[in-house]
């Protein structure tokens, strides 16, 4: 039987500014008619370019430098524009990362549908059918991926719905021209955890229905097994390991597989730190440094409706602990980081660092405040002036907020990239300059120049791969340790969270639906929404798939 | 959509007032005495007292402002100097001239521009690539009233193919007023031969009204174009199977159309500011002419009735681009 | 914890000896060298950064080369007047008998004097008042916004040309008035740019530490709102010049025997089409410099914003 997709040694160059890239180095990959395949790697591994050549769609400027794909026993490495239109689409599909900027904004979902359908039609060769029968099409695939009410769906414009809803749209454009092969890019990235689990599930299901075959790219390894019987592992543009799935996980040869593995936080096992942590000193007997006391945040839109974004939340963070707030997205647990810092004004409340109230505070007390509690956000990449070496980035707080001369602020700042583990000669360099992983300590080493008792991690290591994420999350533990630091440490991802932190509250639509000691949480959730929460995050780990 | 519509037009009287007051504080702030502008330089001091008087120019400016605008309401502009006739009756009169003049040069930019545009942008850093861009970073650079004086220099006087200057020849009489738009009305009036003169005067003009707004709207087309075709929804669609051709002349074009609309409204503005150059070289008789004429000859109550004439306009314009958004947008509607 | 991965610099060598300059700004050398490179592949760019320079050595040393200066003061050779271009008179002579081509080369200087004082006005005022406007919001963004808009609901020539005729014609008062109507395009690109910057993690980052507005608008938002201002700026030298030569050719700007090249034309559109040469030469005079200011600012958009480079 021969191959659905053979993948013949393959190599593409992207021409740049510096010369040719070499983006795909030597591939070798074959699919066979009901297979689903995973390719796993981090940013930059090459596989999105990887599966888009295989459609004709790869980058601009890209060469085929050896090596060759066919496609059902066709050579389509390089084929004419328009015989591609035989293909792509109809025999060979693709579902994509970001289901918002992947439909078109300016036209109504039906209309999206059933033009695919219409040039379906016309690339078979068969005349276009008539607008109802198209639509009749349009509902039943509406309906075939889960989506429900498709009459009403199919005149509505992208922007009206959430993104679940839009990443099962572009499912079912994908499965307009029954398929041979299915191509899914990252089609979870985007998405919260309870509705990953759910297009996981739904990709699945149409597996076993429609007898598809898929190829499935992800950084998450999770994510691909849930999927994928067999799975390639690609590293700097090479497939370093290829074989069954669960083999792979469960003896991964190559030292990159072995290595990210590794570096995958685990949901399903306690983290060793805390049998350490119950002999130290009862965490009960510490004194509280942040209290927030009935915190409440109201936004009133123009249409004059309110929209509670944290709904009378009090807690309190002991010192020298690592304080977890978990949930998915507009679960307001950015907006309540930042309004324990006074970056958002509450709406009403009050916040107690250190015994003192600095609700009301505001001009000079407040930024003297500011020295003790700092904040490290999320996306390193813009959380530093791109125009601003780093060593002015890091030595900015202590022109601020000292008087030191500019000699002291240099030495100090030199300092800061040695806690930091960063060599010195990067204070002269610009953040585009470094990798994420290097912005994010830069970012840490700001926070921490003017010695601040609190640091607030909003979700710190979410916008980096996941062999750096467990780095940063490695270094945060000991930098705390060595600095006597108290965190209050945001995050999605529940796995992160049970790896680090001593108390989570777990919140939902603006409210805390449950808090205590993370063990217990993870151990025994009270709540529904924990429990769903707990086995969404479960079905994508490793762990379970393991199991098997 | 409907009280979107409503809203747009509260916007635009609330913009009128706007302007309203902007030409007053324009007449009353500037150094030099009102009173004196209004009189002419030839005028006595006796005269201009009795003129401070006669206009109230001796009331506080919030109080001249509040005549100011009642006059404005009941549709009074003032009278001309040098004409002695209203300035609301002599605007209207010439108004038509130049919006025939405009309309002609936008439809011109736009039929041109657009799908130059969006060729350029499809067959990018090929020769026609090349040739519109030279084509239109000269278009913006090159002053109207040269180019205009070279086509005259080229197609009236040497090659003598077109009229130099006027809307028709003083012989023909003109076609029964309908519109004032003299291609129409002549049209209307099955007056053939007047259609065909008219249109032999206007084209020098309108081409040289609309080459900046030619070369701008065909930059934005294309800059929007390159960039909606490299977009992600795009290779979605690429990706789905629908043609080429489709997606460029449908799927990428209505995206590109918003910025190229918002160009277009702006460009609409610019052109009418620019009659004042074009109407001069080609002795048009639209308000452009008007007010250059009344400004040299210090007449200023018509300056500024054609200065709000024009922002009138101008707003017209705006708000229809603006409602046309909102057509092609359905993420707008709702706002 | 384990040995990191990403530490390919050798930092035993820098305790040793301090750094050079070249090696300290290696990041700022390689950045101009990148810029450099992508300017001087560009035809048009290199083509509009030559005509800007010979215009601003033109304008610098004009009056020095020339071979008539007096031509520029209105002197009258009556003997000479309206000759065509020969070998004296390269561009030929006016009605008064002026050398053209003195006068071209010396109306640069003009122009240039007036490029620079609208655009100058126009940005500091635009840029004070939209990074205001953009950062503040709430009533005081309302206030600035629709002073703006209602500037920019007028076209800007229709308005000067109402400034002028109240404040009566001249250069001065020409330049004055397209400055009053120039300055809105500034607020606007400026509080667009401002409120896309607020709301990027570092403007946010840099609050957290305490920084004050002041500091966060001069060290934050001024510097990345750099790129489009530079490049609107020298598109706006063309413009601006190119409307006050309008302005001058309607007859409300510089007034002859003044050399400015709009004023120029308007008095030879009355010797049209005989003596062609009058008009012919200052306004392609105009075109040059208004072409190489916006090839200029049109290569330097192509460098400083990455998203437009595939333009």
């Amino acid at each position: 039987m021969t191959a659905l997709l053979d993948i013949k040694n393959y190599r593409l160059d992207i021409g740049t500014f510096d010369g040719p890239v070499h983006v795909l180095k030597g591939i070798n990959l074959t699919v066979n008619r009901g297979d689903t395949v995973g390719i796993v790697g981090e940013s930059g591994s090459g596989k999105t370019v990887l599966v888009r050549s295989v459609l004709g769609i790869g980058p601009r400027n890209s060469k085929v430098v050896e090596g060759s794909i066919s496609f059902d026993g066709q050579d389509i490495t390089n084929l004419p524009e328009k015989d591609w239109t035989k293909i792509r689409g109809i025999r060979i599909s693709m579902i994509f990362q970001d289901p918002m900027t992947y439909l078109n904004p300016l036209f109504t979902i039906g209309r999206q549908i059933s033009d695919v359908i219409a040039a379906h039609e016309k690339a078979a060769g068969q005349g276009v059918s008539s607008k109802a029968a198209r639509r009749a099409r349009t509902e039943e695939l509406l309906d075939q991926v889960g989506l429900p009410n498709p009459s009403m769906l199919f005149s509505q414009y992208p922007h009206q719905l959430s993104g679940g809803m839009r990443q099962r749209i572009l499912i079912a454009m994908a499965l307009a021209g029954k398929p041979d092969i299915l191509i899914a890019d990252e089609p979870t990235t985007a998405l919260d955890v309870t509705v990953q689990a759910q297009v996981l599930d739904l990709i699945n299901s149409l597996v076993e229905k429609l007898n598809l075959t898929v190829i499935m790219i992800s950084h998450d390894i999770g994510a691909i097994a849930t999927v994928a019987k067999r799975c390639a592992v690609m590293y700097k543009g090479e497939i370093v390991e290829q074989g069954m799935t669960q083999d792979i996980l469960n003896r991964p040869q190559h030292e990159y597989t072995q290595r990210l593995l590794a570096a995958v936080p685990d949901i399903d096992v306690a983290p060793e730190r805390v049998a350490a942590e119950v002999s130290e000193a009862k965490p009960g007997k510490r004194g509280n440094l942040l209290e927030a006391i009935d915190l409440k945040k109201v936004y009133r839109s123009q249409s004059g409706t309110d929209f509670t974004a944290v709904n009378s939340i009090s807690l309190a963070v002991k010192t020298g602990e690592i304080f977890g707030v978990v949930g998915e997205s507009g679960s307001g647990k950015s907006t309540l980081a930042r309004m324990l810092m006074r970056l958002i004004e509450p709406t009403s409340g009050d916040i107690i660092f250190d015994g003192q109230n600095i609700s009301g505070l505001s001009g000079e007390p407040l930024r003297q405040m500011r020295r003790h509690m700092q904040f490290v956000f999320q996306n390193p990449h813009s959380a530093l002036n791109g125009r601003h070496t780093i060593g002015d980035a890091i030595g900015e707080p202590l022109r601020i907020q000292t008087d030191m001369s500019r000699r002291d602020i240099e030495a100090r700042a030199e300092a800061l990239l040695d806690i930091v583990q960063l060599p010195t000669m990067f204070k002269y360099r610009y953040p585009h300059e470094l990798s994420g992983g290097q912005k994010q300590r830069v970012c840490i080493a700001r926070a921490i120049a003017l010695n601040p008792r609190l640091l607030i991690l909003d979700e710190p290591t979410s916008a980096l791969d996941i062999s750096v994420q467990a780095q940063v999350l490695d270094f945060l533990q000991e930098l705390r340790s060595e600095l006597n630091l108290t965190y209050v440490f945001i995050s999605h991802n529940l796995a992160v969270i049970r790896q680090i932190c001593d108390h989570t509250i777990v919140m939902k639509r603006g409210e805390i639906v449950e808090q205590g000691d993370t063990e217990q949480i993870f151990l025994a959730p009270r709540e529904e929404y924990t429990k769903s929460l707990i086995e969404s995050g479960r079905k994508t780990s490793q762990a379970a798939n393991l199991q098997v | 959509m409907l009280t979107f519509a409503f809203r747009k037009l509260l916007t635009l009287v609330g913009t009128m007032i706007g302007i309203a007051a902007l030409t007053f504080l324009i007449t009353n702030v500037a150094p030099g005495d009102p009173a004196r502008l209004v009189a002419g330089p030839n005028a006595t001091e006796d005269m201009v007292a009795t003129i401070r008087t006669e206009y109230g120019l001796d009331k506080s400016l919030p109080e001249q402002f509040i005549v100011y605008m009642g006059e404005l309401v009941r549709g009074d502009l003032g009278t001309s100097i040098v004409t002695t006739r209203p300035v609301l009756e002599e605007v209207m009169r010439y108004a038509p001239a130049t919006l025939e003049l405009v309309f002609v040069a936008m439809f011109l930019g736009i039929v041109i521009g657009v799908p130059l545009g969006m060729l350029s942008a499809v067959y990018k850093d090929g020769p026609l690539d090349q040739v519109t861009r030279i084509f239109s970073i000269s278009g913006v650079a090159i002053p109207a009233f040269w180019f205009g004086i070279l086509l005259q220099l080229v197609f009236s006087v040497d090659l003598e193919w077109l009229p130099v200057s006027g809307r028709l020849p003083l012989v023909t009489r003109p076609p029964e007023f309908v519109t004032g738009l003299l291609l129409v009305d002549s049209l209307i009036a099955g007056n053939f031969a007047t259609f065909w003169t008219s249109l032999q005067h206007i084209i020098l003009p309108a081409i040289v009204l609309s080459f900046p707004c030619l070369a701008s709207i065909l930059r934005v087309n294309r800059a929007e174009m390159i960039e909606v075709l490299q977009s992600d929804y795009i290779v979605a669609a690429r990706a789905h199977g629908i043609s080429s051709f489709r997606i460029v002349a449908l799927y990428a074009l209505k995206n590109a159309m918003l910025p190229t609309l918002a160009m277009i409204g702006l460009r609409f503005g610019w052109m009418l500011g620019s009659t004042v150059l074009v109407e001069t070289v080609f002795d048009w008789p639209g308000i452009g002419l008007y007010a250059v004429s009344s400004a040299l000859s210090s007449d200023f109550k018509p300056v500024v009735g054609v200065t709000l004439m024009i922002g009138f306009f101008f707003i017209v314009a705006n708000t229809l681009v603006d409602l046309a958004y909102a057509w092609i947008d359905p993420r707008l509607r709702k706002a | 914890m384990t040995a990191h991965p990403m530490t390919p610099i050798d930092t035993s060598v820098e305790d040793t000896r301090p750094l050079t300059f070249r090696e300290r700004h290696a990041s700022q050398i390689r950045q101009w060298r990148l810029y450099a490179h992508m300017f001087r592949k560009s035809f048009s760019s290199m083509l509009g950064l030559s005509l800007v320079v010979l215009f601003l050595v033109l304008a610098a040393i004009g009056p020095l080369i020339v071979p008539y200066p007096e031509a520029a003061s209105g002197a009258i050779n009556m003997s000479a007047k309206l000759q065509p271009p020969s070998s004296t008179y390269w561009f030929g002579t006016d009605e008064m008998g002026a050398d053209i081509f003195s006068r071209v080369i010396i109306g640069a200087r003009t122009s240039l004097w007036i490029g620079v004082v609208i655009t100058g006005i126009a940005a500091i005022i635009g840029i004070t008042l939209g990074i205001i406007a953009g950062y503040r919001g709430g009533w005081v963004r309302a206030v600035i916004m629709r002073v703006t808009e209602l500037f920019l609901a007028v076209p800007g020539l229709a308005l000067a040309l109402a400034i002028v005729a109240a404040l009566g014609p001249g250069i001065t008062n020409c330049v004055l008035a397209l400055a009053i109507v120039w300055w809105p395009g500034y607020v606007r690109l400026v509080e667009a740019k401002t409120l896309s910057i607020k709301e990027e993690l570092f403007i946010e980052s840099a609050r957290s530490i305490g920084a004050k507005t002041p500091w966060i608008l001069w060290h934050h938002i001024l510097p990345n709102c750099m790129s489009p201002i530079i490049v609107k700026m020298s598109m706006d030298m063309g413009m601006a010049i190119l409307s006050a030569a309008s302005l001058g050719f309607i007859g409300l700007g510089a007034q002859p025997p003044s050399p400015e090249w709009g004023s120029m034309i308007s008095v030879a559109r009355t010797y049209m089409p005989d003596w062609w040469w009058y008009s012919l030469f200052p306004g392609a005079a105009i075109f040059l410099t208004v072409l190489g200011f916006n090839l200029l600012g049109d290569g330097l958009r192509d460098i400083l914003d990455p998203r437009s480079r595939d333009r």
